[in-house]
């Protein structure tokens, strides 16, 4: 004789919502949720765009307007004029703004390519000593030590290779601090390409090398717009190594040439408000630009399901 | 003509031995399968032709001529792989032409080919849609597709029905054994099903645990099989294993003496003599079941029954050896019933209990099985 099994069901057969689902629900139907959603949202984007704001409207005013109490929301007569200032008052500033765009320039094309190049080698072929798996972590942890650390030797070094106050200096180390995250971008979009499409493109008549640029460049496309422009946000906005490497005009960059309008005596505020704005404007459309392919970048997925 | 020649290559990685000692020879046009289990080598032994792998050692040529370390872009092979690799960036056009606009054929003809290709696999419609939003069945005749649109020397396949549903994959197999035929294009193609292997191809390879198990057609792997591992893969369901002792045509089950005790046919007997102990193999169709006391008959009791249409599986006890029996659905028996077994003698087979070979000689086998077989037909 078997025992007779229990055949009673483990628990209730439907579960009862806690308090906190039940107030959750209660809100949802009231659209208290929903506004409380949106009104977040709302004071996040007048936090964020607020200082943007701001600075825009603080080109178009006088020096008293901006700095009078209560403050002048809206700038009523607008100073056209501040920007044509600039340029009269300090001529140079067109020497910074070629500097930036040569230095960013370069540097984000030699960076996103050295960088995708060594990500396509450590995930595609294997290297001795389980390098393909190291090396990538020790180029990653470049980036672990504050950048601040390799100042004094890189300015020793370079005075010795004569690179002080030369863009090509400046190109070497945004390139050097800039690989380790292309690198890292790139190898997370090779590794979703499959290997059967590369072996499919060598059998339907490609070398290895046909195969990358046919086939996986244009998979990974998105994650190379993305480092692209994150390299380029990155080298146009610095400012330490900038400040520090190079400091004779035919050196000096946008944001180094901002800092210096701040003096020991007073700060230019309407002429530094001008030029930020100037300096702005560039990465802003860029990244507007390129939104969706940003958002896709970040949010991985070379192959789109 | 294109014939393909494995010289007993092998491929290991590190310590892993993925296939040893492949020898094969496929003829010009002929359709010859890899068969045997997950992780037997099969992918491995057809990319080492596709040149994707390179073997350990050992040599494949093409036609006589050396192929082991030519790139796969310079073999004219084309290949289907399991998961499809089509181009997620292209459309369906683009897909198929592709091998073709690698090898620089002028835009008009290639679009010729394309709309052939496309009118063959019935696929006209889907021409300019997008990869990604295409069902499994579709892509799997876009990759057909691609393959073929090229004319190839040999036509590779790694499991390119493993992921479609049961209905899909009767139909694809007989398009794509009509498409091998037409064509007339030697092919290797790769699968762990048996019933896809025997349905399609003129040739069975059965692989396992990296090493060749048989060559032969579909006809000789079910009736011949060379050991146990075979005559077990191969047919559904399972052939049934039982240890049993011998002596002069006497069988008896070493687990369950009492209720497996049978005379073999005189015939029969001759193949065993000079063997006392051995591993009796009997498929399931084999036993011809009885719900009343039969004489030289296994008494069993069964545990249950599953009803297949014209047919029914029946599980058996036997003592302690079950047993799997194909019966008629015609018989009326369920759990508990006691019934009996009988054997038709000439197609048990009986295998060496130590190293898993057969028995007794080929030829005779051969002889017996041809004259007394219903099942399967000879080409
Ligand atoms: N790149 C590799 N590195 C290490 N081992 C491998 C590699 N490729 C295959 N193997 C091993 O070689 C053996 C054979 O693999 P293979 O892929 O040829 O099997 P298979 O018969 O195709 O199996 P399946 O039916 O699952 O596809 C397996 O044990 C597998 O683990
Ligand atoms: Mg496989």
């Amino acid at each position: 004789m078997t025992t007779k099994q229990d055949t009673s069901v483990d628990a209730m057969p439907y579960t009862e919502p806690s308090g906190l689902e039940k107030i959750h629900e209660r809100l949802t139907e009231t659209g208290l949720t929903k506004a409380g959603v949106y009104g977040a949202l709302a004071l996040f984007l007048v936090w964020t765009l607020f200082p943007v704001y701001w600075l825009v409207t603080a080109t178009l005013k006088t020096r008293e307007t901006l700095l009078s109490f209560p403050p002048q929301w809206i700038p009523l007569d607008a100073q056209f004029g501040n920007y044509a200032r600039l340029f009269a008052e300090r001529p140079e500033f067109v020497t910074f703004i070629t500097n930036s765009v040569i230095v960013t320039v370069v540097t984000t094309i030699v960076a996103t390519t050295i960088g995708a190049m060594a990500a396509y080698a450590f995930v595609t072929f294997d290297y001795p000593y389980n390098l393909d798996f190291h090396l990538p972590f020790y180029i990653l942890s470049t980036r672990f030590m504050p950048p601040i650390v390799t100042i004094i030797p890189l300015f020793v070094i370079f005075r010795g290779f004569g690179l002080v106050n030369t863009l090509r200096g400046l190109i070497l180390v945004y390139t050097m601090f800039n690989i380790p995250f292309a690198v890292w971008m790139m190898k997370g979009f090779f590794e979703e390409v499959p290997e059967s499409l590369i072996e499919s493109a060598m059998i339907d008549g490609h070398t290895h090398l046909g195969a990358f640029f046919k086939i996986v460049l244009p998979l990974v496309k998105p994650g190379l717009i993305a480092s692209a422009i994150f390299t380029t946000i990155i080298t146009w906005n610095e400012l330490l190594f900038a400040v520090i490497l190079a400091q004779s005009s035919q050196a000096i960059t946008v944001p180094v040439g901002l800092a210096s309008f701040v003096t020991k005596f007073s700060v230019q505020w309407i002429n530094m408000s001008v030029a930020a704005t100037i300096a702005l404007a560039p990465v802003l459309l860029f990244a507007f630009m390129a939104r969706q392919q940003l958002v896709r970048g970040f949010s991985m997925g070379a192959v789109g399901k | 003509m294109v014939t393909v020649e494995y010289e007993s290559v092998k491929k290991a990685y590190g310590e892993t031995i993925a296939i040893e000692d492949i020898d094969l020879e496929v003829d010009d046009g002929e359709f010859t399968i890899l068969l045997g289990p997950s992780g037997c080598g099969k992918t491995t032994t057809l990319r080492c032709l596709a040149g994707l792998t390179e073997p350990t050692s050992g040599t494949i040529t093409l036609d006589g001529h050396d192929v082991t370390n030519v790139h796969p872009k310079n073999r004219n092979i084309a290949m289907v792989f399991q998961n499809f690799a089509l181009y997620p960036h292209m459309t369906v056009r683009e897909n198929i032409g592709y091998p073709l606009k690698v090898a620089d054929v002028g835009k008009e003809e290639r679009e010729n080919r394309i709309e052939q290709v496309a009118e063959t696999l019935e696929i006209p419609e889907l021409l300019d849609r997008d990869i990604a939003n295409l069902s499994g069945g579709q892509q799997q005749r876009v990759a057909l597709g691609r393959a073929i649109i090229r004319r190839p020397a040999v036509f590779l396949m790694d499991e390119p029905l493993a992921n479609l549903d049961a209905k899909l994959k009767i139909s694809m197999r007989s398009r794509i054994k009509v498409l091998q035929r037409e064509m007339d294009i030697t092919t290797l193609y790769v699968t762990h099903d048996q019933e896809e292997a025997m349905s399609l191809g003129d040739k069975l390879v059965v692989m396992d645990k990296g090493h060749i198990q048989q060559i032969g057609t579909p006809d000789e792997v079910y009736h011949q099989p060379v050991n146990q591992f075979v005559a077990g893969f191969i047919g559904s369901p399972s052939m049934n294993f039982v240890e049993v002792s011998h002596s002069d045509g006497q069988i008896q089950a070493e687990n369950a003496p009492e209720d497996f005790d049978v005379t073999l046919d005189d015939a029969v007997v001759k193949r065993y003599s000079g063997t006392d102990e051995m591993t009796l193999g009997v498929r399931p169709q084999y036993f011809s079941i009885h719900t009343e006391e039969t004489a030289n008959a296994v008494e069993a009791e069964v545990e249950v029954t599953e009803p297949q249409g014209d047919e029914q599986i029946v599980e058996v006890a036997a003592g302690d050896v079950s047993l799997t029996v194909v019966a008629p659905s015609t018989i009326d028996t369920t759990r508990g019933d006691t019934v009996w077994l009988t054997l038709e003698d000439e197609l048990v087979h009986g295998f060496d209990p130590e190293t898993g070979d057969r028995i007794g000689d080929p030829e005779e086998m051969v002889a017996t099985t041809r004259a007394s077989s219903s099942a399967g037909s000879q080409s």
